[in-house]
């Protein structure tokens, strides 16, 4: 209880501080609580960007595409090299390294292949939510129990056959974790495609009110993204308690 | 299952590399794919060797900036996690906000920083500090509340001092995780401090290959990507060195 009420205190403080600061400060460079709150109800009925409702759409579609590629590509990866003793030990530690690159370094390559179109967005959103979906199938598929695998295919089950109806219910639980966090960085992966470079999307209209100076508008901008970023998360996480419940 | 002989392993990888870059150069070759988006790997080759001074003072930039960004972040998140982990209630009042934050695109405020501290070095190394900040804060946040309660017990009947048990109890129990957080912190310190260079740059590897990007100069881009990814995975292969000396020394 006194937790809670310290967590409020400490919001209202941040508020506080911040509409303070904000109101001294230049208006070019900070905006207070209150003055991003009727810029907020300017966004939300259109007056300060019509195009508002197109472009949630679109960056939502490019993270939808960009994520059910990476899981379909990832389970089949994660599959193949799960499966197969000899993959696995030749390509995980290759793709272990490239782990250790930090992703953006692709993108520039991506935007010149892709254009600055939403294939761009697509393509390095697949590429960061694809890894952990790989990742966490490699770590199910380690944990799963070996006898099971040996009497399925003592019972004449094909490769296919055993990955779809022994391991995969097997790793459920595991996979279930790295899809959720696959999701995420599909998500982060679209959003900085979008500010990296882009002509619609939330990520244009973020820079778009950015190089302008309105920076009222960019704070409404940037809370109704992370509304869409939270409600995701928020989503997943409720699927996610659901598949949890459904595998135990 | 079968057991994989190792010779066999190198040999299976050897041999992809090489198929992949001979089919890619045949590709390339035989104009299947137009050259403008996807040079041939020896026209990526020589690439390297035209932008090899300016990239490598280029690359030099980004490693310095990210060094200074990743000590930052590594001091601040190791106090800050024996801070919030030992206090209970700063640990129950800030947990979920950090986690937040964690999670959080950080890109989102990119802007916001730029306008307030200008282009340049300035916004990267503070963007890079956020990015290996909060990493090696939960680790450490973690591993402090999960000290054995005991051992604290005993220091403090023994007549310990604060001072005593958060050095002599307290740091040698989250060495392991500060390691965990060393190795994901400076990847993503490269990350925050190119995407910055990207963004709002006019010096590093960032703001290189964006212009590369922008002129559709392909086989220079993909010299540069292969250059910072190089660099990249070396560090952290050099980290996982220093670290497995270390925890063999600690035993």
């Amino acid at each position: 209880m006194t937790v809670v009420l310290v967590r409020l205190g400490l919001v209202a403080a941040v508020l506080a501080v911040w509409e303070v600061a904000g109101r001294a400060a230049n208006p070019l460079l900070a905006v207070p609580p209150s003055a991003a709150l009727p810029a907020l109800r300017d966004l939300l009925l259109l007056r300060s960007y019509p195009d508002l409702g197109a472009s949630l759409l679109l960056t939502l579609r490019e993270i939808a595409t960009a994520y059910a590629l990476a899981v379909a590509a990832g389970l089949a990866v994660g599959g193949a090299l799960g499966m197969n003793r000899l993959l696995g030990r030749a390509y995980g530690p290759m793709l272990a390294a490239l782990y250790a690159v930090p992703a953006v370094v692709w993108y520039p390559s991506l935007m010149l292949f892709f254009g600055l179109d939403a294939a761009s967005k697509i393509a390095f959103g697949f590429l960061l939510g694809f890894f952990p979906v790989t990742l966490a199938v490699l770590a199910g598929i380690r944990q799963v129990d070996p006898h099971l695998v040996t009497v399925a295919k003592s019972y004449g089950a094909g490769p296919l056959t055993v990955f779809g109806r022994v391991v995969l219910p097997a790793t459920l639980f595991t996979l279930v974790g790295g899809l959720r966090t696959g999701l995420a960085l599909s998500v982060i992966g679209v959003i900085v495609g979008e500010i990296l470079g882009s002509k619609r999307g939330m990520g244009a209209l973020i820079n778009h009110a950015y190089g302008l100076l309105r920076t009222a508008d960019y704070v409404a901008l940037v809370l109704v993204t992370l509304a869409l970023i939270v409600g995701t998360d928020v989503v997943a996480g409720l699927v996610e308690r659901k598949a949890r419940a459904w595998s135990e | 299952m079968e057991r994989v002989s190792a010779p066999r392993v190198r040999r299976l990888q050897l041999v992809s590399v090489l198929l992949l870059l001979a089919v890619w150069e045949a590709t390339a070759r035989a104009g299947w794919a137009d050259p403008l988006f996807v040079p041939a790997p020896s026209a990526v080759a020589r690439a390297l060797g035209t932008i090899g001074g300016p990239a490598l003072a280029a690359l030099g930039d980004t490693l310095g900036k990210t060094a200074i960004a990743y000590v930052l972040s590594m001091v601040l998140g190791v106090a800050a996690g024996l801070a919030v982990g030992s206090i209970r209630l700063l640990r129950e009042v800030l947990n979920p906000f950090v986690v937040a934050l964690y999670g959080m695109p950080k890109i989102l405020v990119l802007p916001w920083i730029v306008l307030l501290l200008g282009y340049g070095t300035a916004p990267a190394i503070f963007y890079g500090t956020l990015h290996g900040l909060f990493p090696v804060l939960v680790l450490v946040t973690g591993a402090v509340r999960d000290v054995d309660k005991t051992l604290v017990t005993v220091a403090r009947a023994y007549g310990a001092t604060t001072w005593q048990l958060y050095w002599k109890v307290l740091l040698p129990a989250i060495v392991p995780s500060v390691f965990a957080g060393m190795r994901l912190g400076i990847v993503f310190c490269l990350l925050g401090v190119l995407v910055v260079e990207m963004f709002a740059g006019i010096r590093g590897m960032g703001y290189v290959m964006g212009a590369l990007a922008n002129g559709f100069q392909a086989a220079e881009l993909f010299a540069a990507t292969a250059l910072v990814s190089a660099a990249s995975i070396a560090i952290v292969l050099a980290l996982d060195h220093v670290s497995e000396r270390l925890s063999h020394w600690r035993g």
